[in-house]
Formats: C-alpha cells, structure tokens, sequence
C-alpha cells in the first residue's frame, strides 16, 4: 500500500439533478439572508433576548466547525503522529473543513446585528482578550486562512495541469514553493483548531445560570475538544464512504478500522470525563428529573457509547456499511452534544421558549447546501480525491481488517 | 380702571342688558386663560376694551356654513355673545350687518384704511381655486382676490374654523372647486389657524384680545394653531381616559359600556390624534356640549389629516401612548413557536437521520454480500 | 504497514492531550475575582415602598428618548399603550408585578450595574464596558464609577452580552437593520455636575421621579449602608437580606424584598459569591499560561512536523532507488 497515490480531478457533468437541487435550496437561503439585511434579524427569525443565538450559532457555527475538524483530527494523525498512509483522507478532509469553516465564518456574519463593526477586529488594542468569542473568531478567521492555504496544493496542481499556459507554469512555479512553507502552516492548523475548539465549549462557562447543571461544567472546554475530534474521524469515514459510493473514489477498509479505533478511545475518554465530573461535582442527583434534561443526557450517551463499541468490533470494522452507520452516530453525539449545550439545555428563564422559525431553518439548511455544492464542484475540477483505479480492490483487505481487529 | 366717558357707555349698555361688570370681567378672564395668559391680563384686556380703544375686525366668509359664527352666537347666556362682539369692533360681518350691497363694500374698504396694519382679519370658510376661484364671489370679486387685498393690510389673520384653515369640509375628495385654506393663499404671511368645526370662540376671542392689548400673538405650532389651545391631544385630557387606560371599552353604540360612559376608541374616536381643547373650555359654557361628552366618538375636526379623510368609525393610531393600567408578570411569557415551523424542522431532522438509516443498512446488507460471495 | 497497540494509544492521548494536560493543569491558577470599587455608584430599590405608578418607566422612555413599545403587547402592530411587558429593545426599565395568592410585591426591572459584569467580560470589543474602560470614546468617561456603559461603534451586535448576563438585561433591537444593544446607563448622560457628588456621576431620571423614594440612587457603599439600617429598624418588614451585596460577585443595584417575599419571586437569580466572570475566566484563561501553552504547541508542531515530512522524503528517495 503506497501512502502516495495521487488525487485527480472527478470530472463530469456540473449541473446534474443534486447540483440544481443543491443550488436552488441555498437560494432560497438568500432569499431570507437579503430580507434579513434590509428588515432585521427579528422578521425572519424567532430568536428573541431570551434565546439570542437561534441555530444559527449552535448550528451553523459550533456544529459545522465540529464537521469541519476533520481536517484537524486526521492532521493531528497524518502529520504529527507521522501516519503517513492516511494521506489519502487529507485532502477531502481539508475540503471539507475549509468549506464548513467558511460556512461557519459567514453565519456569524449574517447574525451578527452590526456587521460593520467587525472590521474593528483588525485593531488588535482594542481586542478584549478576556472573551471567550473574540478568541474563537480571531482563531476562526485565522484558520479559515489556514485551511484555504491548505487546500491551495490541490489547486496548484490542478493549475499545472491546466491548458493555458500561463496556469501551467503559474502552479508548476508555486506548487513546490508552497510545499516548502507547509509544516509551518500545518503547525497553525494544528494550534488553531485547538484554541477554538476548546473556547466553543468556554463560551459557555458564563452563562452558569443558563445552562443545565448536567452540560454546564469546568470540563466544556475539554469536552468540545474531544467531541470535535471524533466528530472529525467520523466525519471523513461518512465522507469517505459517501465519495466511494458516488464517485468510485478509493476506500482503504483496513485504515478506517484503526481510525476508528482511535475514535472509540475519543468517545470513551469523552463519556469517562462527562461521568465522572458530574459525579465529583455532586450532580448526580440531577439524573433523577424525569424531564427533557434527562431525555437528552441519555441520548447522548447512548450516541457515544454505541458507536464506540461498534467501532470495536470486528463485524464492524469488516463491513464499510456498519463502518458508516457508526461513524454517522459519532457526528450525530459530538452534534447533539453541542447542540444540547447551546440550545436544547439552554434555559433563558421562565417565560422563554425557541423554536426555530421557517427562515432560520431554510438560511441552514441553505448553508449546508452550498457548502455540499463547493465541496462538489472542487472535487470535480481540482484534484482532491483519491480515485480507485482497480475496481472491487477496497474489499481485498477485508483479511487484513480481520488480523488487525484480532490484535 | 380708566373710567374714560365711552368705557362708561359700554359698561352702561351692558348693564342695561343685564350683564354685570363681574360678568363682564368674567369673559375678559376665561379669555386670557385660555390664551394662557394670567388674571390680570384679563382685567387689562376688560380695561382697554372698556376704554374704547376695541381691536377692528374685518370678518370675510367664503365657503363654509356660517357654524362658526352660530357657535359664537349660541352662547348660554344670549347677552355675553354680545359681550364678545362688544369687545371687538366689528367692522365688517356679512351675516350680522344690517347693511348690504354697495354700502356694506363700502364699509369694508373704509375699515381697511382707517386701520391700517392694525386690525384683525377673521377669515371663515374655504377658498376655491378653480377655474380662477369663481366658485365663490361676493359683490363682483372673487374670494381670492379679497382675502389677497384685506389681508394685505392686516396686523394679524386669523383663520377660524376647519374651513379656513385647511379647507375643512369643502376640500373633502373630490374637493370640485379645488378649495383651501386662508394659509395656503396667503403664503409668507402669519396665519393663526384655529381649526374646529366649529371653532371655539374662546379661541377667538383669546388671541383677538391678547393682540389688541397686546400686539403679540400667542405661540404657534407649526400648523399655525396656537399652542394653548392645540397642543395636548383630546386624548390626554379626555374625561373618559381611566376607561381607556383600564381597557374598557364601547363596543357599539347603546351596548353595557356605552351606556356607561366607557372609552369611545373602538367606536372610532379620533381624540387619540387630534390637537384640541375641547374637553378643557367647553362650547357654550356648558360642560359635556362637545361629542365625546355626549357620547359620540370625537371626529377629528381641528385634524386636516382626519377631518373628512378618515372614515368617522375607523380607529386611529395613538399619537402618544402611555403606559397602561396593568402590570407584567415577573416571567413575561416570550413564546413563539409557529407550526409551520415545527413541521420544517422535523421535516429536515427526520431526512437526515432517515437517510443516513437508509445509506448504512444499504451499504452494510451490499458488503455482507461481497462477504458471503469471497 | 501495521498498527502497533502502542502508537493506537499515543494517538488516542495526544489527541485530547493538548486541551486536557492545560486545562487539568491551569484549574490551580486562578483569576482575582473584581471587588467593588470604592467610589462605585448604584441604585436601591426597595420594593416595600413601591406603589406601581410607574413613573419611572415613562420618565426612563423620556429621559433616553425610547421609542414606544410597539412590539410587546401588540404583535407587529401599531401600538395603542406603550405596554413593555418586560425590558426590551424598547425600554430600559420596567415595573413587573409578583403575585401568589395574599402575597404580592412590585418589582423594578433595569440593568445591575455588577461589580465584576458578565457583559463587560465577554464583550469582544469593549462595546460594553466599565465607566472609563472603554477601547474607544471614553474620553469624557470618569473613572471608578462602575457604570456599565455601552459604546455603539464597537459594537458587532453578536448578543453574547445577552447569553452571558444572568439577569437577562441587555436587550437587542430585533426589528431593525441597524440594530443596538439597549440597557440602563444609569442616566450617566444627566450627570448634573452643579449638583456635585454621586449626581456629578450620573443622575438617573427612575431615582429623580419616584415619588415614594423606592428608588434612590447614590454611592453603592452609602446605599449598602441604608439598605442595612432598614433591615435593622425594621426586621419584620423585610426579608431579611439585601440582594447584590455579594450574589454573582455583588452588584451596584441593590434590592430590598418585604418579608415572605423571596428575591427568587421577585426574580432575582440565585447566585453563587463567585461571579460568572471571574468562573469562566479563570477556566477558559489559565490553560494558556498567559499565551505560552499556544507558542509552545506550534514551535513542537511545526518542528515536530518538518522532521517527519524531511522522514518521509528520504523514505521515499529510499524507496526510488530500492
């Protein structure tokens, strides 16, 4: 097994039927994004003072980043711990990360009310270093940067290829010169995504009257971490699945099993700490409301611990389908998870309730779209993916997998 | 007191009417207060006007219904009418001159030469301006041309009436002779509008006699109508305010709350908007002779903007709101939850956890397949 | 190429490792909780002593030109009543009304003036800020008063202040393109400096109305020591206990409750002594060791990293010419 097959570009027809879906849910989206910025963020949302954030934040933010750390966990892997055979997985990976990042990035400034303030962002003295939200956008910006770099490679490349010319040698001429600068840009993607990871769970530390006893503790800036790194290996195995079955694209079984089981030490460590904390803080009694609290916390658990034991099974690292559903459990728990914090366990006082309205819910799903078409339409033009050139050849390693879940 | 021979002719006459000089220093007073002025400017005001020196008045009447000057004649006592029009020299009056013709025309340009720049000008009713204003002519001349010349030598003009002031009834849509008010000819020149339909004529008599003693006029909005009497709201001082406030209100007339003097709003009472002292000086002197008092919605009628525009029994936005009679929980409830919106979310949570069922159990039953076949 | 138990461990620990070492480790440091500044200035609101005229909150609408509350009571429609049914985009200061059965207590509604605000500590940019802390226009600001004050222009209008603050007092104009945090300034632009001492500060129009002194303003430690002297002249009245003195770190609006009436009823949030600012700052600040923990992790990334990608060249070289 070479660690160096070469990424090529999907090709194909543009605009097939996904596409134009895809396109026209998102422009819907506008739609309520251009009202929202002549009317205000009241007539086409239902937040309120109480519940000030919506989904938009919980979701467009704190989960799509969470989606997007795939790029952060496998680079963890493949470039700090040296796993070199997990090259394959980077660059969709990274794809994947920059875009749902840059989705990130531009929900925040469509809630935001003054959106023309945040250019004093650039005036480092004027910077409150004590919130928590300064630092998560200061590093989110920071790193989108980073991850668009990242994705520059494959772009080069897929300039160097190109017909004209003047791309041909523009990319031949930049391509290495950047491979140069990698490891320290690489290093950025590693201290970034750390810092704002943990500081999502930190946003909301303050609000200890708000947020449910259970959720609310120390630990949230520990606890998003590791929820966004098994959010991440989930997320590249989903990915990666998904990409094989639509585009043939290579799907090394016998890989996805020890990245999983990585992920299951994720999942356990993170239920460990979640339990532990709530007994040594004395909170255990709050396991014996029987309301929606309850409800959530035993979802949740149940989403990381099943996955986390099917990650350990053999039957289940043979089968890429159970591979899947269990990779999408872990992406679904580090989503519940955050959402719960944010939303769900949010409590703004009696009086208060949310429910998200149509607009909010059409601007997310609109987000989630377009980021799907970018990712789409990258992948066919530029080299990301790693195509299967012998077909049937991801099943061969089914011994392998065996031999390795028997270890 | 200057005890001048004609102040003792006028005080003379009026007792031979049966008006006291208490009642007559009575008049001079609510007049000075509702002009915001103290007591003593009513006693300088009886002075000056028993003195002899009367402020001239020139009266001109164009479109209108003559109710304006039937308000001010329709006074509870019939003798203090005539105290008001004792204190004024009225010059020319078309409905109260004996003359007429040539020689009340006469009369007219007389007045306007002997005081020039000095006497008060008292326009009721519209001005039309179609088809060169001939809609309305008295004694060959139309009523442009004649306000143009009589207040051109006015010290002061007062538009009385909802007529003069803006048109009033006769501008009302279609509005066929394209009538207006005295303001809207007369542009660049000081126009007290004392809109009402009628006026009330202590308005009148108020300014008339703080510029005669005075020679000021009383502070102006800027439509023209003096603020002691135009700039608090019906509203704000209406009798029937803890009605609103307590939010009871008629229904319809006749019903339970009509009957017992409830807020008239709903009924399409106008007094949330309109600019007037109805419910402070009433009409007549008697009290309640206005249509809230009687139990009719008020109209609107000192509001260009609502007087003959707005529908009578259609509310109308508070200008000023003020806070209510009823106070929030300590948990207000916030809720918002549309169905709709419920569905959608449901909607887009059951297609992505359903898909992704879906794709696994697919992708796992097709590899077990690959399986069994190695 | 296979997978030792061994690395699978490495790298299941150094995944978390970086957040969990730092975060364990900086539990121990912690970061000074705020006292009340001495010349702090505040308000004290007695409930006993309300009537629930309201004067306040018309005279609070006049004083800072706030639009009438069209959308509380009223859906989206033109309001009839300026009806603030709670403090919102329109209005700074509300009267509400508790009521159980014979028990009933009014309840004055306007921003708290904490002494350590969770507002001020999550507020990007300062927008929010203490009296003369400001980043920007705080020019003509004093310093030591302790108002909480809003500045416009640094504002990005991302609502965090309304998620941190407990008291649920900062508010945000919904219904508008061009929106901005509202909330009590304590009047600090009807400072009358004829008037010298504590109103030489801020002169709040609530204070300036109340016609039963429910509501005085003044030095925070002189309306401490009031509120005391009442619970001491007459302990039956009251409850006991005056709210703000240390709840959430303390706050310069102090309450007084009548007796079986509870600041929970009233509500008041139940708070613990340590602020919320200072929890979440200590937590979230001291895994950085003042900015060391992130240098350190890049320099060991970026070294770590080169070395491994100059590893895999030679590997590769190796391989080539194998």
């Amino acid at each position: 097994m070479s660690a160096h097959e070469h990424p090529q570009a999907i090709g194909g027809k543009m605009l097939d039927p996904l596409m134009k879906t895809l396109l026209s849910l998102f422009g819907l989206s506008a739609l309520v994004m251009v009202y929202r910025f002549f009317t205000g963020i009241g007539p086409v949302s239902n937040m309120t003072d109480g519940y000030a954030w919506g989904i938009w934040e919980p979701i467009n933010v704190v989960v799509f980043t969470g989606i997007g750390a795939g790029a952060y966990s496998v680079g963890l892997l493949c470039y700090l711990l040296n796993k070199g055979k997990y090259h394959g997985l980077v660059r969709p990976a990274v794809l994947v990360g920059a875009i749902a990042y840059s989705l990130g990035g531009s929900s925040i400034l469509i809630a935001l009310g003054r959106y023309w303030n945040a250019f004093w962002l650039a005036d480092v003295p004027i910077w409150n270093l004590s919130s928590a939200l300064l630092e998560v956008a200061v590093c989110v910006m920071a790193y989108v940067t980073v991850l668009w770099v990242e994705v520059l490679p494959a772009l080069l490349e897929g300039a160097a290829a190109s017909q004209s010319p003047y791309w041909s040698s523009f990319g031949k001429k930049w391509g290495p010169r950047l491979q140069k600068a990698m490891p320290f840009i690489i290093a950025l993607a590693i201290v970034l995504p750390t810092m704002h990871q943990s500081s999502l769970g930190g946003l909301m530390l303050i609000a200890g009257t708000k947020v449910d006893p259970l959720w609310h503790t120390w630990a949230l800036p520990l606890l998003f971490l590791l929820s966004c790194l098994s959010m991440g290996y989930g997320t590249v195995v989903v990915l990666t699945t998904i990409l094989k079955a639509a585009w043939k694209a290579k799907h090394d079984q016998v890989l996805f099993a020890q990245l999983s089981k990585v992920n299951a030490g994720l999942l356990f460590a993170y239920v460990a700490i979640r339990l532990v904390d709530i007994a040594a803080q004395g909170k255990l009694r709050y396991l014996a409301r029987l309301d929606h609290h309850l409800f959530f916390f035993l979802l949740e658990m149940a989403l990381f611990l099943a996955p986390a034991f099917m990650f350990l099974s053999a039957k289940v690292q043979r089968n890429p389908g159970r591979l899947f559903g269990a990779a999408l459990m872990a992406v679904a728990a580090g989503a519940l998870y955050r959402v719960d914090t944010y939303l769900t366990c949010y409590d703004a006082g009696a009086g208060w309730e949310y429910f998200p309205s149509i607009g909010e819910t059409v601007v997310t799903i609109g987000m989630a779209s377009i980021g799907m078409a970018v990712f789409i339409f990258i992948a066919r033009k530029f080299p990301v993916v790693v195509v299967d050139d012998a077909h049937g050849h991801s099943n061969v390693g089914a011994g392998q997998v065996r031999t390795a879940a028997s270890r | 007191m200057d005890n001048s021979s004609s102040g003792d002719n006028l005080l003379a006459r009026l007792e031979a009417k049966g008006v006291s000089r208490r009642d007559f220093l009575k008049v001079c007073t609510i007049a000075a207060g509702a002009v915001g002025l103290p007591a003593w400017a009513g006693e300088k005001m009886a002075d000056k006007a028993a003195g002899g020196t009367k402020p001239s008045v020139i009266w001109l009447h164009f479109q209108e219904c003559t109710g304006c000057t039937e308000s001010l004649l329709r006074t509870s006592h019939p003798a203090l009418a005539e105290v008001i029009l004792d204190l004024i020299s009225l010059d020319y009056h078309e409905t109260l001159f004996a003359a007429a013709g040539h020689q009340i025309e006469e009369a007219m340009e007389e007045a306007i030469k002997a005081n020039k720049g000095k006497y008060i000008l008292v326009v009721e009713g519209a001005i039309p301006r179609k088809d060169g204003g001939i809609y309305c002519q008295v004694g060959g001349k139309n009523a442009i041309d004649t306000l143009n010349r009589v207040a051109a030598d006015a010290g002061a003009i007062i538009a009385l009436g909802s007529c003069a002031s803006f048109g009033g009834v006769a501008a009302a849509e279609p509005n066929p002779t394209d009538a207006t008010g005295a303001p809207m000819i007369l542009k660049g020149k000081t126009v007290v509008t004392l809109p009402g339909c009628p006026a009330n004529p202590y308005n009148l008599l108020g300014v008339a006699l703080q510029f005669a003693t005075f020679h000021t006029l009383p502070k102006l909005d800027k439509l023209g109508r003096p603020e002691f009497a135009y700039a608090r709201t019906i509203h704000e001082d209406c009798p029937r305010r803890p009605h609103f406030d307590a939010g009871r209100f008629a229904q319809k007339f006749g019903d339970d709350g009509h009957r017992a003097g409830h807020c008239l709003y709903k009924l399409g009472c106008k007094g949330p908007a309109t600019h007037a002292n109805c419910s402070l000086l009433p009409f007549c002197e008697v009290p309640g002779a206005w249509p809230v008092g009687i139990g009719h919605p008020c109209v609107g009628c000192t509001e260009q903007q609502v007087a003959f525009r707005v529908p009578l029994h259609t509310t109308i936005d508070v200008e000023r709101p003020t806070a209510p009679g009823t106070y929030p929980a300590i948990h207000p409830d916030h809720s918002v939850v549309a169905p709709a919106a419920v569905g959608l979310g449901g909607l887009a949570v059951g297609a992505i956890v359903g898909a992704g069922f879906i794709a696994s159990k697919k992708l796992t039953a097709e590899s077990e397949k690959h399986e069994e076949r190695e | 190429m296979r997978i030792s138990r061994r690395s699978l461990l490495k790298g299941a620990a150094a995944a978390g490792a970086a957040g969990a070492v730092t975060a364990l480790a900086g539990k121990a440091e912690a970061r000074e909780p705020h006292p009340p500044l001495p010349d702090a200035v505040g308000m004290l609101y007695d409930s006993t002593r309300c009537v629930g005229c309201r004067a306040c909150v018309t005279k609070c609408k006049e004083a800072n030109k706030l639009p009438y509350d069209a959308q509380a009571a009223q859906g989206t429609e033109k309001a009839v009543y300026d009806v603030p049914t709670d403090l919102n985009g329109t209005t700074k200061n509300v009267i509400k009304v508790f009521k159980d059965g014979e028990k009933f207590a009014f309840m004055k509604q306007q921003c708290m003036h904490c002494v350590d605000p969770s507002c001020v500590s999550v507020c990007m940019m300062g927008a929010l800020h203490k009296e003369g802390k400001g980043k920007f226009n705080y020019s003509n600001e004093n310093q030591g008063t302790g108002i909480v004050l809003y500045d416009k222009d640094t504002c990005v209008g991302c609502r965090y202040c309304q998620i941190a603050c407990a008291f649920n007092v900062p508010k945000f104009e919904w219904f508008t393109p061009v929106p901005q945090i509202v909330k009590c300034e304590l009047c600090k632009h009807r400072a009358d400096k004829n008037k010298g001492g504590a109103y030489a500060l801020a002169n709040p129009a609530c204070c300036e109305v109340c016609p039963r002194e429910a509501v005085v303003y003044g030095k925070r430690e002189e309306l401490l020591k009031e509120a005391k002297r009442r619970l001491a002249a007459e302990p039956k009245k009251y409850n006991g206990k005056v709210f703000g003195e240390t709840e959430g770190g303390g706050t310069q609006v102090l309450y007084l409750a009548g007796a079986g009436v509870t600041f929970k009823d009233l509500g008041l949030p139940e708070l613990p002594e340590e602020s919320g600012a200072a929890f979440s700052e200590h937590v979230s600040h001291a895994p950085y060791l003042a900015g060391l923990t992130p240098i350190a992790l890049y320099a060991v990334s970026a070294f770590v990293i080169s070395r491994n990608q100059k590893k895999e060249e030679a590997a590769e070289h190796h391989e080539e010419g194998k």
